[in-house]
């Protein structure tokens, strides 16, 4: 059977839309409430879930038994991705009921959310490659719709053609990348692929299809020279959806790729020429350009939620400094930088969303005191980007500082190097924008502070990115169990799921 | 039985296709040609693979290539949405006027 995550997100999806043609018959708000009260229930599965997990792996299947099945494989790693998506999918939720509330085919719109939420939790639940691609496509077809979804502008449009286009050569990169390790391997569950791998010969299969998926889930995470999707795909969609694009979904891509390096190419790394020195080269190489091209680019932005969208690439590149560094507190700082990326982004997003619904312009240079109007949203939004910038007493210092630090341990102490740089250089245009918002208004302003629903969600986010910042304990614990999963709790994964499904 | 190299040379024959109609082409529906022309060239391989490991026919790479093919039926659909409305905000279907957005 499914995971009991997926079926609750899945069949609230589907319900969500009566909901909305309810809602639009008789008035009412059911559609809001319904969604929220599904990812509520989400969240509390996932609470059981990570109880069952406990350090080890949960295996279910569908349908007839292995090697057809389709299996999920729940990790503490798993877990890990799929709370914080179903966390921020919450509160963007309840953050929708009033930004949202001029719009029409809201139905429409909350059911796609769930959707979107399902497949991004499915992405993180799959045992196999087939699995995770249906999931995959599930997430991105969407996330489409969701970029374009006030198509009555003509930029949401142009954005989301852009995205889809883009998005689908990744999605058959992708598939790409899976016909070759079927070839090699004759099977697609990660376990057993990881298994089979260390008895092929070596040749350039490996290394074309490692190459492959790095492109596909390179374009889905915005590694540099693929990231001309998110600076305009982003800003497009409506504030809530950004907030999710930036915090989890382009995250997604970053888990799909760590997830098959780590249990398919690093145990085998003997098939490629150079080894392991491969990968960790190829994916440094890959975060510095990420990291300084993307914290140039935010440089000249004027309108706020594009400069936000290329800090977002940024925040990638740290990322991935902890995926190149390939130790266990590289991907320690990689997973809890996941997690508060998600609330710092996130509640950039959101606050950014606040005062482009009170004020109705994004650019930076009309929103001149806009901050003085609105107290309670100017300090979240300044918690946020400083968050973002790794000032410490905030979230982002402790991940960033796991981050560099790994990346000195792992013989790479260039990327700690550009890191700090690129981190002190990302507050040139933090805290301009910080400036402007919170300048002696020049005319007459007529703001009013964001509606109570739309603060309540950026509050929660807020105190969570202090809460980190002052007591990380808890979260680097739940950080550390999901990298574990990966590195020493890898062989126990194999071994169990290679027992289970083949005998 | 035709040897898979065959098959694995006619894919990338099909990916350049693709690539170059997804880059070159102006038109928007022809561009969503190259994309399904790359979706299929995955499937190629897929098919080829299938063959390759079992005295019979492996189901699995079938299985995955007819959901590859429903999936990509729903992107071509939700493209062409979007080239629909794409239509009616520039009355054009050339990608070129579609470049108001900044880089």
């Amino acid at each position: 059977m499914f995971p009991p995550t997926l079926l609750v997100l899945m069949a609230g999806a589907v319900a969500a839309s009566f909901f909305g043609l309810l809602d639009e018959r008789v008035g009412s708000r059911s559609k809001e409430v319904f969604s929220s009260i599904i990812l509520a229930v989400a969240l509390y599965t996932l609470y059981n879930l990570y109880t069952t997990v406990d350090g080890g792996v949960v295996l279910f299947t569908v349908g007839v038994g292995p090697p057809l099945a389709a299996c999920f494989e729940v990790d503490a790693l798993s877990v890990f991705i799929a709370v914080c998506t179903v966390f921020l999918a919450l509160l963007c939720t309840v953050y929708s009921a009033r930004y949202m509330e001029h719009d029409t085919r809201l139905g429409e719109y909350y059911s796609l959310l769930l959707f979107m939420t399902a497949g991004m939790v499915g992405v993180a639940f799959a045992g196999d490659l087939f699995t995770l691609f249906v999931f995959w496509e599930l997430m991105c077809i969407s996330s489409y719709v969701l970029v374009a979804f006030r198509k009555e502008r003509w930029a949401p449009v142009e954005a989301g053609f852009k995205y889809l286009i883009m998005s689908a050569i990744g999605a058959t990169m992708i598939l790409f990348g899976m016909a070759f390790l079927y070839g090699m391997t004759g099977t697609l569950n990660f376990a057993r692929m990881s298994e089979v791998l260390s008895t092929v010969e070596p040749g350039i299969w490996g290394l074309m299809a490692f190459a492959a998926l790095f492109v596909g889930f390179g374009i889905k995470a915005a590694v540099v020279p693929m990231h001309t999707w998110l600076p305009d795909a982003h800003p497009e969609a409506p504030s809530p959806i950004s907030a999710m694009l930036s915090g989890m979904v382009i995250e997604t891509g970053l888990y799909g790729f760590t997830r098959l390096l780590y249990v398919v190419f690093i145990p085998n790394s003997a098939l490629m020429d150079g080894g392991l020195a491969t990968f960790k080269v190829t994916v440094g190489f890959f975060a510095a350009i990420t990291m300084t091209v993307a914290n140039i680019m935010a440089l000249l932005q004027k309108d706020i939620k594009r400069l936000l969208a290329y800090s977002s690439i940024a925040q990638m590149g740290y990322m991935l400094i902890g995926v190149a560094a390939a130790t266990e507190l590289g991907l320690r700082g990689c997973f809890l930088h996941v997690l508060n990326h998600s609330l710092m982004k996130g509640l950039a997003f959101l606050a950014a969303g606040a005062i482009i619904h009170q004020l109705g312009t994004r650019n930076l240079d009309e929103m001149k005191g806009v901050g003085r109007r609105m107290p309670v949203t100017m300090i979240v939004l300044t918690i946020s980007v400083l968050g973002l910038g790794g000032v410490p007493g905030t979230a982002g210092f402790v991940s960033k500082f796991i981050l560099f630090a790994s990346a000195v341990g792992a013989g790479m102490p260039i990327l700690t190097v550009l890191g700090v740089l690129n981190s002190a250089f990302s507050m040139a245009y933090y805290l301009p924008m910080l400036r402007t918002l919170a300048t002696t208004p020049t005319g007459e302003l007529k703001v009013r502070e964001a509606p109570a629903s739309m603060l309540v969600p950026m509050c929660v986010m807020a105190a969570l990115i202090i809460f980190i910042g002052v007591y990380p304990a808890p979260a680097v614990r739940f950080a550390h169990m999901a990298s574990q999963a990966l590195t020493t709790n890898l062989s126990t994964y194999v071994e169990a799921i290679v027992k289970a499904m083949f005998g | 039985m035709l040897p898979t190299y065959v098959y694995l040379m006619s894919a990338f024959t099909l990916v350049f296709i693709g690539l170059y109609c997804v880059s070159a082409k102006r038109n928007m529906i022809r561009m969503l040609f190259g994309v399904e022309i790359l979706l299929n060239a995955a499937n190629l391989c897929f098919i080829a693979f299938s063959s390759r490991w079992l005295p019979y026919v492996d189901a699995l790479g079938h299985a995955v290539v007819i959901m590859s093919i429903i999936i990509g039926g729903c992107v071509i659909a939700v493209g062409l949405t979007m080239v629909l409305n794409a239509y009616r905000h520039y009355k054009t279907l050339d990608v070129r006027e579609l470049r108001r957005l900044r880089w």
